[in-house]
């Protein structure tokens, strides 16, 4: 009766730990501290960001191309929207086509990896095949071409495409660390045990790469977010006027960015906010590695 | 070490700036004409063939037509002379006679004569259309081309009479038949002769005659041979350089020693050049109100504005719902601030349409008079918009339009991604239809070509559209009573294919108010001016009713010229904006700054 009472606490005792130790890591470097900032301040603007703003944003006829003001810190665009406004509410599709595009590369890219290293023989042989094919294949030329059939409306179906072009390089990665691991003596142990395929890649392959495969999906967001902007600014996809790529590509083509000052904030808001989202990711993927390499941990 | 240095980059910076006031941001170097082609970026590559798309020929320069059309806003048969010194034509245009420069001669010395004329009409039928058509059934087609004398040449009309004949003529670009006439096989005319006839023996000869088509084109002559003020002396992908041609007719007019036609990617680079101060001239070119204000400050740069026969259009594909109704095309001029759009999309390249005609608003003035205002202007009125909404059974329900039966109405207006004003017209107009409850947006095409092939297969329900591209009446109506709304001219006759069938997206109605308004714009073929003009009348008026597409705006002709090392530009409104600079020069306009 009274054997067992003892035990109960460990998880949370662990849980406790593991987000004390958060806590320190990220107070270790104020940078991480501003990292974690900027992506929660983009989620932010992501989820609660087109309820800021009125649907349709207010248009302005006498201030077409104004400079920065108070009332519009990034001035206006050519229609005389505020610039803020059109970056705030086109946070949205960014983040969402960025995380749809880093689920589907990791999700695609670890089940294969782990399935071919774990394997091995003709199932390796088959999935690396698959994989060097899809590596082959140059992304931005096949995503010109299909956005001649297909406008890409939601980003949610950017988010595929992108995902679909881009899982090849953490399914060899995820294929590398799966040979390696199990030869390990507990993946060996856990065979010895008679432990189902299934048992034995998800619970005990995939938790020691777990941590590497999170860091690969946010710098997979980065890769998304830059892939997209620059497909929407070369004009090739959907015309939205919040789109931080139209804005770019509007801002240079249709306002003259590079070459007078009139519609320079217009092109730097959205530069801005892809820097900082991307400078946010890059912090928070720094601490994450020492969250989960112990050796950074000790020192 | 480190003054040295520092002394070295004053010296660089002395000279640089130096360097930059002597001369004034441009090349510097004297004499030298630097501008760039409306019409086309420079293939390295191409060949110095004027047949060639992207021939490394220019216009004006080294290619030379028998004369040069002033676009009349009205008259399409007026010309400055080219090669032609005159001409005459009767008065339905069944023959026209051609008297070259007595003087001209090629680059090479050689006199230009009517061999010449006669060589570049065949090289001319290889590549179809306009007056040199094969099949002698098609409008305006030439029937017969005869060597006068050496400097004389006479072209008959065929039976199909167009009076566009004369224009079509006088826009033969003439080349040296010393050089391209080894393309035509010996026995060309006869060829010609039999293709013009009927049976096998014909069809064969039409087939040996369009086979030459590639050869032509892909022709390279070593060297440039131009009868032209310039001719070609070198070319890279970054340029082309023209020098001088000592043999031109008129050499004592042209103040340039050589001419420099810069290479560009897009609008942007041709902006950057003109901040820079590197042009002497540009053609129509789309500019933001910032860039040009920003061009205005360069010294030297000067803005000349003329008439441009160019509108854009919002066109509907009438087979879809609702926009075969015209009470719901009504509502929606009703609903669109047109100055507005013009504000956004094209502050300094257009004027708000007054009103829809299918008429340029300058050229409607001479063709349209007073009637003009017995037009609906469609100014914005929201309260009639929703009477012609309601007259045409939409649905307001919550604030928002709905179709007649209750289901989600959205507006979808395409749009090339590349016509950057065109991008930012659209986005005016459905901000202002979801204003007024009509739930609208912009889709864009990867391309102007592909926009083109998407709404000719009837994929859009509505895009933007070029018009009134004139000044002949039958160009100009043609862009709405024509292949693109069923109307097919094919061997003189005139058919209406089906709607969704052949390149028949608008799929409007095959008669509006008992008129054929397609038969009534090949009519203009060959109406004389005073019917042309009665016709012109009635189109308009079908046009204003029936709104097969909304006017928006129409273009104004901004170029800029530099004043720094030229100067006689031709001032606003001048019909020679229209044509290129070489013109200009072969006209005695441009002078040498100081000389004058």
């Amino acid at each position: 009766m009274t054997v067992t009472s003892p035990v109960a606490p460990a998880p949370i005792s662990l849980r406790r730990n593991f987000w004390r130790g958060v806590g320190r890591v990220l107070r270790r470097k104020p940078s991480r501290m501003v990292g974690v900032a900027i992506v929660v301040l983009f989620v932010f603007m992501g989820i609660f960001g087109p309820l800021l703003y009125p649907n349709p944003l207010p248009r302005d006829d006498n201030a077409l191309y104004a400079s920065p003001s108070w009332a519009h810190p990034f001035g206006t665009d050519f229609e005389g929207t505020d610039v803020l406004a059109l970056v705030v509410t086109g946070t949205r599709y960014v983040l969402l086509a960025g995380l749809a595009t880093a689920v589907i590369t990791v999700a695609v890219g670890t089940l294969i990896g782990l399935l071919a290293g774990f394997h091995r023989g003709r199932w390796d042989s088959v999935l690396m095949r698959l994989t060097d094919l899809q590596l082959t294949i140059p992304g931005l030329p096949l995503l010109l071409v299909l956005s001649t059939v297909w406008k890409f409306t939601s980003p949610i179906e950017m988010g595929v495409v992108l995902g679909l072009l881009g899982w090849g390089g953490i399914a060899r990665a995820v294929r590398s660390q799966s040979l390696s691991l199990r030869e390990r003596g507990f993946i060996e142990a856990a065979k010895g045990l008679g432990l189902p395929t299934r048992h034995i890649v998800l619970r005990e392959l995939l938790p020691p790469m777990a941590p590497y495969i999170a860091m690969n999906m946010l710098i997979a967001v980065t890769g998304a977010i830059y892939a997209q902007v620059g497909l929407f600014f070369l004009g090739v996809l959907p015309f939205d006027a919040n789109n931080w790529g139209v804005m770019l590509n509007l801002s240079v083509f249709g306002g003259g960015a590079l070459s007078s000052t009139a519609a320079l904030p217009y092109l730097l808001a959205p530069l801005l906010a892809i820097l900082l989202l991307t400078l946010g990711i890059v912090l928070v993927v720094d601490a994450m590695d020492e969250i989960f390499n112990p050796r950074l941990r000790e020192e | 070490m480190r003054r040295l240095a520092a002394i070295a980059a004053v010296a660089v910076i002395a000279t640089v700036t130096g360097t930059a006031c002597s001369g004034v941001g441009g090349s510097g170097e004297a004499g030298v004409y630097t501008t760039i082609d409306g019409a086309k970026q420079i293939d390295a590559t191409a060949p110095i063939n004027p047949f060639n798309p992207q021939g490394n020929t220019f216009l004006g320069y080294d290619a030379m037509s028998l004369a040069w059309p002033k676009n009349d806003p009205v008259d399409p048969n007026q010309f400055y002379p080219g090669i032609a010194q005159s001409w005459t034509t009767t008065p339905d245009q069944s023959e026209v006679v051609v008297h070259l420069q007595p003087n001209a001669k090629w680059s090479d010395g050689k006199p230009v004569t009517s061999q010449d004329v006669k060589t570049s009409i065949g090289l001319a039928y290889t590549q179809g259309g306009t007056a040199y058509a094969v099949d002698p059934k098609a409008a305006g087609s030439a029937a017969d081309v005869i060597v006068v004398d050496p400097h004389t040449v006479k072209v008959t009309q065929g039976a199909n009479k167009s009076n566009t004949f004369l224009r079509n003529v006088l826009s033969t670009v003439v080349v040296p038949a010393h050089v391209f006439g080894s393309l035509l096989p010996a026995d060309f005319w006869t060829q010609l002769k039999l293709a013009r006839g009927s049976g096998p023996a014909a069809e064969k000869a039409k087939a040996s005659i369009t086979g030459l088509a590639q050869k032509v084109i892909t022709f390279a002559p070593p060297k440039d041979v131009s009868a032209g003020p310039f001719v070609l002396e070198r070319v890279n992908p970054g340029e082309a350089l023209l020098v001088k041609n000592k043999h031109f007719w008129a050499s004592d007019k042209i103040a340039p020693n050589r001419v420099k036609v810069l290479n560009y990617t897009g609008n942007q680079q041709i902006w950057n050049y003109l901040i820079a101060g590197r042009l002497d001239s540009a053609p129509f070119t789309a500019v933001p109100s910032g860039v040009l204000n920003r061009i205005r400050q360069t010294d030297g740069n000067e803005v000349v504005k003329g008439f441009s026969p160019v509108a854009v259009s919002m066109a509907f594909n009438q087979t879809k719902a609702p926009y075969d109704n015209v009470h719901v095309r009504k509502a929606l001029a009703y609903l669109i601030d047109r100055s507005q759009v013009t504000k956004v999309a094209s502050p300094e390249g257009g004027t708000p349409s007054p009103t829809t005609t299918g008429i340029h608003a300058e050229a409607a003035k001479s063709w349209l008079g007073d009637s003009i205002n017995g037009l609906d202007q469609y100014k914005p009125d929201p309260a009639k918009a929703a009477q012609e909404l309601k007259a045409a059974g939409m649905k307001q329900v919550n604030g928002k339009w709905t179709m007649p039966d209750g289901s989600p109405w959205v507006v979808e207006l395409h749009v090339p991604a590349s016509f950057s004003d065109w991008v930012a017209a659209a986005k005016a107009i459905t901000s202002q239809l979801n204003d007024h409850g009509i739930q609208a947006s912009v889709l864009t095409s990867a391309d102007y070509t592909l926009y083109l092939d998407e709404l000719a297969a009837g994929k859009y329900d509505i895009g933007l559209w070029l018009m009134a591209l004139g000044p002949a009446p039958y160009n100009i109506y043609q862009r709405i009573y024509g292949s693109a709304n069923g109307w097919q001219l094919l061997a003189g006759n005139l058919t209406h294919v089906p709607p969704g069938k052949e390149g028949n997206w608008m799929g409007g109605p095959e008669t509006l108010d008992g008129v054929n308004p397609g038969a009534l714009t090949n009519q203009l073929n060959v109406a004389d001016p005073a019917q042309q003009k009665q016709i012109v009348g009635t189109l308009a008026r079908l046009t204003n009713q029936n709104l097969p597409m909304i006017q928006l705006y129409d273009y104004v002709n901004t170029q800029f010229v530099n004043d720094s090392r030229f100067t006689g530009w031709p001032p606003n409104d001048s019909d020679v904006l229209r044509l290129s600079a070489g013109v200009w020069m072969q006209l005695g306009l441009i002078k040498e700054q100081g000389t004058r």
